[in-house]
């Protein structure tokens, strides 16, 4: 028999471990529920702060229409990149799917219907996340770590008013109009596609597309963009405010703000089709 | 008067632990001590900027934990905060960064001739030079111009009060005096009370009537310039050489 089995301590010492390996592990579980419920009041406060400003007209229409134009107009390339792609890439890998199988009109239907209900909100919002949500965390978290944001406190501004709702009013509108903007893109570019690989119609392609057709499509993909506007805006602010630190501080909470806002877009995504789908 | 009451605050382990301190009306006071002992946490909840735990702060009587609800709104209206980097708002060129210092109300009820104008005073009262600096953004400016634009923006509103928190901190030590040179002509001039953090010991020493030292989150001591230098305390001593030291090795290099 080794020495370390005979060893007197060892049993307290096991005993010891595991105590201390639950203890942790629920000091770990309470600090998660902790970090949640702090996350969850300060977004909750952020969003009631920024609704207040926007009713007691303290949101200058400028800061609305400056977020508007980085926001919208300078994602419209990278949008219409993705948007086509995802459109090439449906009709293509839809096409090898059905060749035999289905009557070829249903490659349109397949692209209409992927690219409404997921591809062109899911995409969008992706492609968001990364320009301008990770730039809003950044941005505003060097303005925290360079005291701008005291700054504007000391001189009596709300940095909500100023800051946060602007950007929040512009995701709400312009995160839609994306949307609708990839959705044709997309549509367009998985037609394009189904014509040049398997010959099909501009006639066919849509005649595939109004037979399943529903209203209620159209109203699912922009009611993901619209929820998808208000969470990319909504939480790279609220990361961006709580950043602490210098440099470092601020490429921690961004990284951390894009793995918080992409996570919470494909948990919503997932909600969606239970709640409005059935 | 601004009265500091038994101010405590902790971060992860305690900054701050009951500290009590008073600046008279028109004073230049100043305020020491070693690094992370809290001089700027307690600056900055003469603002609210930081809420401290426990304690209370009164300007001019207005007690700003304990008061009315518009006790911030009141107390921000008298106070000029110069930031040790001066924090300028990055996507505003110094007009707007300077304009931004006048009260909401005030920017509203003004024309652009006379928002345009006050701007000019403050930019010539810190020696700027309006005419060439007016559109430029603070990436544009040297960290000196850059200070003395954040000063500016700090007495547009003309202020009664000043707080200065490490206004001197990364200037050489020609730009170091001409700063605080400034300081002590501004305060004068403005008729302000002014409470200075700073690390520069022997420059604080210089232009204030009344000094103060904390060291580990208490006030250690509090008197005039020359009682400080001749206090007895140990620790007080120790800090006094200390920035003696640095203070000649600085002008050394130059």
């Amino acid at each position: 028999m080794s020495d370390s089995l005979l060893d007197p301590v060892q049993p307290r010492t096991l005993a010891h471990l595991i105590t201390s390996s639950i203890v942790g592990w629920f000091a770990s579980l309470g600090r998660a529920y902790r970090l949640t419920l702090e996350h969850a009041g300060a977004l909750g406060i952020l969003v009631w702060d920024s609704i207040v400003a926007v009713v007691t007209l303290k949101v200058r229409m400028r800061d609305v229409l400056t977020q508007m134009h980085i926001m919208g107009i300078q994602s419209l390339p990278i949008v219409f990149v993705t948007a086509s792609l995802a459109g090439i890439v449906t009709s293509q890998q839809g096409g090898y799917q059905l060749i035999s199988s289905s009557p070829r009109y249903v490659l349109g239907t397949l692209v209409v219907q992927s690219v409404v209900l997921e591809l062109g909100p899911l995409l969008t919002a992706v492609v968001l996340v990364g320009r301008i949500g990770a730039r809003i965390t950044a941005e505003l978290g060097t303005m925290v770590v360079s005291e701008q944001i005291d700054a504007f406190k000391s001189l009596g501004r709300d940095p909500v008013a100023i800051l946060a709702a602007p950007r929040i009013i512009a995701g709400i509108i312009t995160m839609p109009l994306l949307v609708g903007f990839a959705d044709v893109i997309g549509i367009y570019a998985g037609m394009i596609m189904a014509s040049l690989d398997g010959g099909l119609g501009k006639e066919t392609f849509f005649y595939g597309a109004r037979l399943f057709w529903h209203s209620w499509d159209l109203f699912y993909g922009f009611s993901k963009a619209l929820v998808f506007g208000i969470v990319i805006p909504v939480i790279s602010v609220h990361m961006g405010l709580r950043t602490k630190g210098g440099a470092e501080g601020v490429g921690l909470q961004t990284t951390q703000a894009v793995m918080f806002m992409i996570l919470t877009i494909l948990i919503i995504d997932a909600l969606f089709p239970p709640l409005l789908l059935q | 008067m601004i009265r500091y009451r038994r101010i405590f605050k902790a971060f992860d382990i305690p900054v701050l632990s009951g500290v009590d301190m008073e600046v008279e009306t028109g004073e230049m006071f100043a305020l020491f001590g070693p690094s992370g002992t809290g001089k700027s946490v307690l600056l900055k909840t003469t603002l609210g900027l930081i809420v401290p735990d426990r304690g209370d702060v009164e300007v001019d009587g207005v007690s700003l934990y304990h008061g009315p609800s518009d006790a911030l709104e009141q107390i921000r209206r008298k106070v000029g905060y110069v930031f040790q980097h001066a924090a300028l708002f990055d996507s505003l060129n110094v007009f707007e960064n300077v304009s931004m210092g006048l009260p909401e109300d005030e920017l509203a009820r003004l024309s652009r001739m006379e928002t345009a104008r006050k701007v000019w005073d403050a930019l010539e009262i810190v020696n700027l030079e309006p005419r060439e600096i007016l559109t430029k953004l603070p990436s544009e400016l040297s960290g000196g111009m850059k200070k003395r634009v954040g000063i500016a923006r700090a007495i547009v509103g003309r202020p009664e009060i000043l707080l200065w928190d490490e206004p001197t901190t990364g200037l050489d030590p020609i730009n170091t005096a001409a700063v605080e040179r400034l300081i002590k002509r501004l305060s004068g001039e403005l008729e302000v009370t002014s409470l200075l953090v700073t690390h520069d010991v022997e420059g604080g020493l210089l232009i204030c009537d009344r000094v103060a030292m904390l060291h580990s989150g208490t006030l250690r001591f509090s008197g005039t310039p020359q009682e400080f230098r001749d206090s007895p305390d140990p620790v007080v001593q120790a800090f006094v050489d200390r920035a003696a030291a640095t203070a000649a090795l600085d002008m050394a290099s130059v």
